[in-house]
């Protein structure tokens, strides 16, 4: 046991720093948007293209498909210098972190051959159809249908709460190509193109900053077999995979701590007081973020050893939710009445917070996930 | 990075527990006199003949090996000072044979292990003294599972030419949050174990979600004050100290609270061994806010504030 960087990994992120430096205008995630909205999302193509030529984007990616085959030490130092700066490679995080990965597992040669190449070149945006109205944290009980017909698969239904729906180039799309069997059997994963005859985008207005949502509405959509990624049926499996990657894959312990971390220095500029509570409150939240930063490591250490994904990633995830949370009171007790003034850091951290326990799995599956699987508690 | 132990490291915890598996426990415990109990004389006998007691390198920063020792003797409900050996001494270039104890300048009433101990290390603001009572220092009655003397009018000299008050401090800190952490888990392990196996309305308690949902919030706390513990102890830094210290206080509120209430009346019972740890916890917070309020710390450390 010890907790040392390897020399490697601490050029690697001085060499990081320097770029993000140069690259990003001071304070330019406030400024400009957050993320999930659609300024933030056409920012990162831009952006992401840099990193792309930088080899900073796909890291660790085979060489083959124009990765480095950096490791996951490395890749935690990618995520946490971005994410701390407010995640500038906006949705294609999740390409890179899941989307692409869950391709290369799964996908034809053909499938790889289109889809890869343009997110390793950081010029793509991918949405996921996951949650329907009537399929949220329980995500098996998805009614979307697909009926083969064809060379095609004819899609009926609809999805919501689907972040870049109205600015994203393709869909990875769950979809239900079995209706008779067990729930978890009889779903598939669907590449659609967002330009498919039959698709309309409906944008829902969110108030976590600027961004927003939208629901999915298909009707007799066209999606090719060659479009499904998996076998039939078997995309259940499939999507935990691939979700086991994202888990871990956005460190949002480093955004609460540089949000804590910019609020505290720009009261001290300002020349605030800082009362006693609101220290109080700051300590208890760079603390979250502390230990959130700690259970993050411990679950990169395992990946590093190719252990099997654990329990450990839920710990984490919890740990890192409620850091969100801790910053968002520490931010409201420094700055007092500024949280009035809409896209001050107690505004914006405040609307963060309320999505960080729910976006990408809710809290409360998590603690099932940490009582059922970390402390072996009993079923029912 | 590497989170698990080396070899160096399993070999050493294995045999410290071992030795705390025949002569620590929470049965010692209660010989001893249960939440109000002696110091563990033998005890500290036994680890310091089997070298346990100095596996720090003096003055040297990383102390994660004290660290793992602290927390399993910790774990097993020790009635030790050797935290405090093991952690703030190697600071320190002095020469004790026997239990110490840790106080600030300022303290006046309850320090767990003052009655007992060979020499106070008195920590002030820019200074250390080492301070050896020239009578004996009176025992309070305590029942929060430690022995506790009580320190008034410190007496004056002693002071340690060169010691770092601020490192000396931040050791501390680091002792007591790694204490917390064992007793903590200790308390957890305890509650888990009887969550599963109690049963009231044809289930074990241990299935119903608020209970599953009010546990795991615990673990997780509990592992965020460990996995910083062990890192302030690698480091040496004093920000990751103060961070340890808080995790660990604000851990300690909610496992108290909580491992109590899943307990039921058997959590308030001296003959169940639930109390042994939870009740440390409390004199450890009030130890750990005497360095200071531990939040606080951590916002100065961090940004001077």
């Amino acid at each position: 046991m010890e907790f040392d960087w390897t020399e490697e990994d601490l050029s690697y992120r001085s060499e990081l720093q320097d770029f993000l430096a140069e690259e990003l205008p001071g304070r330019w995630e406030g400024a400009t948007a957050v993320l999930g909205s659609a300024d933030n999302a056409e920012y990162s193509r831009r952006f992401a293209g840099l990193l792309a030529e930088k080899g900073w984007l796909t890291p660790h990616w085979p060489t083959e498909w124009g990765g480095t085959a950096a490791t996951p030490w490395m890749l935690a130092v990618l995520g946490e210098e971005l994410w701390s700066r407010g995640e500038p490679r906006g949705p294609q995080y999740m390409n890179v972190n899941w989307i692409g990965p869950s391709i290369m597992a799964h996908g034809t040669p053909e499938q790889c051959q289109r889809y890869l190449p343009p997110i390793a070149a950081g010029d793509v945006i991918w949405c996921q159809g996951f949650s329907e109205p009537e399929a949220g944290t329980d995500l098996a009980s998805l009614r979307t249908r697909a009926v083969l017909d064809g060379d095609d698969y004819v899609v009926n239904g609809s999805k919501i709460w689907t972040s870049y729906g109205d600015i994203a180039d393709h869909c990875y799309l769950l979809v239900r190509t079995d209706a008779q069997a067990e729930r978890h059997r009889g779903i598939s994963v669907l590449l659609m193109a967002m330009d498919s005859p039959g698709l309309v985008v409906r944008p829902i207005p969110g108030m976590v900053g600027e961004h927003s949502f939208t629901e999915l509405f298909l009707t007799d959509v066209r999606v090719p077999v060659a479009n499904r990624l998996g076998p039939e049926n078997e995309g259940w499996s499939v999507v935990r995979e691939a979700l086991s990657f994202e888990r871990v894959g956005a460190p949002r312990w480093a955004r609460a701590a540089y949000v804590l971390d910019e609020t505290v220095r720009g009261a001290l500029e300002q020349g605030r007081s800082i009362d006693p509570v609101a220290v109080e409150a700051v300590g208890v939240a760079k603390t979250a973020c502390e230990a959130a930063r700690m259970l993050c490591y411990r679950v990169i250490d395992e990946r590093a050893r190719d252990l099997p994904p654990s329990p450990h990633a839920n710990v984490a995830r919890v740990a890192m939710v409620q850091a969100e949370r801790l910053v968002a009171d520490a931010c409201a007790a420094l700055e007092g009445n500024e949280i009035m003034r809409y896209g001050s850091d107690s505004d914006l951290q405040m609307r963060k917070s309320l999505a960080a326990g729910v976006a990408a799995g809710t809290y409360e599956v998590q603690l099932n996930l940490v009582s059922r699987r970390h402390l072996r508690l009993p079923k029912n | 990075m590497d989170f698990t132990l080396d070899s160096h490291q399993e070999a050493v915890l294995e045999a410290v527990g071992t030795l705390l598996s025949r002569h620590s426990g929470p049965a010692r415990l209660h010989d001893l006199g249960g939440d109000e109990p002696g110091y563990d004389h033998d005890l500290d006998k036994r680890l310091a003949e089997a070298g346990f007691l100095d596996v720090a390198e003096p003055l040297s920063t990383c102390r994660l090996d004290a660290a793992l020792v602290l927390e399993a003797l910790s774990g097993s409900l020790a009635s030790s000072a050797a935290g405090w050996r093991l952690l703030v001494l190697p600071t320190l270039d002095v020469d004790v044979e026997g239990p110490v104890a840790v106080v600030t300048e300022s303290h006046s009433g309850p320090a767990r292990f003052a009655a007992d101990a060979d020499a106070l290390v008195v920590i002030g603001d820019d200074r250390v003294r080492l301070v050896r009572p020239d009578r004996p220092i009176p025992r309070v009655r305590s029942r929060l599972g430690w022995p506790v003397g009580e320190v008034t009018g410190l007496s004056e000299g002693g002071a340690l030419d060169g010691a770092p008050a601020a490192a000396v401090r931040s050791w501390a800190r680091v002792a007591v949050a790694t204490e917390m952490v064992g007793a903590m888990q200790f308390a957890l392990d305890i509650t888990v174990r009887h969550v599963s196996d109690r049963r009231q309305f044809d289930r074990a308690i241990g299935s119903f979600q608020a209970v599953q949902h009010g546990l795991a919030e615990c673990s997780v706390a509990v592992d965020g004050a460990r996995w910083l513990a062990l890192e302030a102890a690698f480091t040496g830094s004093a920000s990751t100290a103060a961070a340890a210290l808080t995790q660990a206080s604000e851990a300690s509120k909610l496992i108290f609270r909580r491992t109590h209430q899943y307990h039921g009346a058997m959590g308030f019972t001296r003959e169940y061994d639930l109390h042994l740890a939870t009740l440390r916890l409390l004199a450890l917070r009030s130890e750990a806010e005497s360095f200071g309020r531990p939040a606080a710390a951590c916002a100065h450390e961090h940004w001077g504030i």
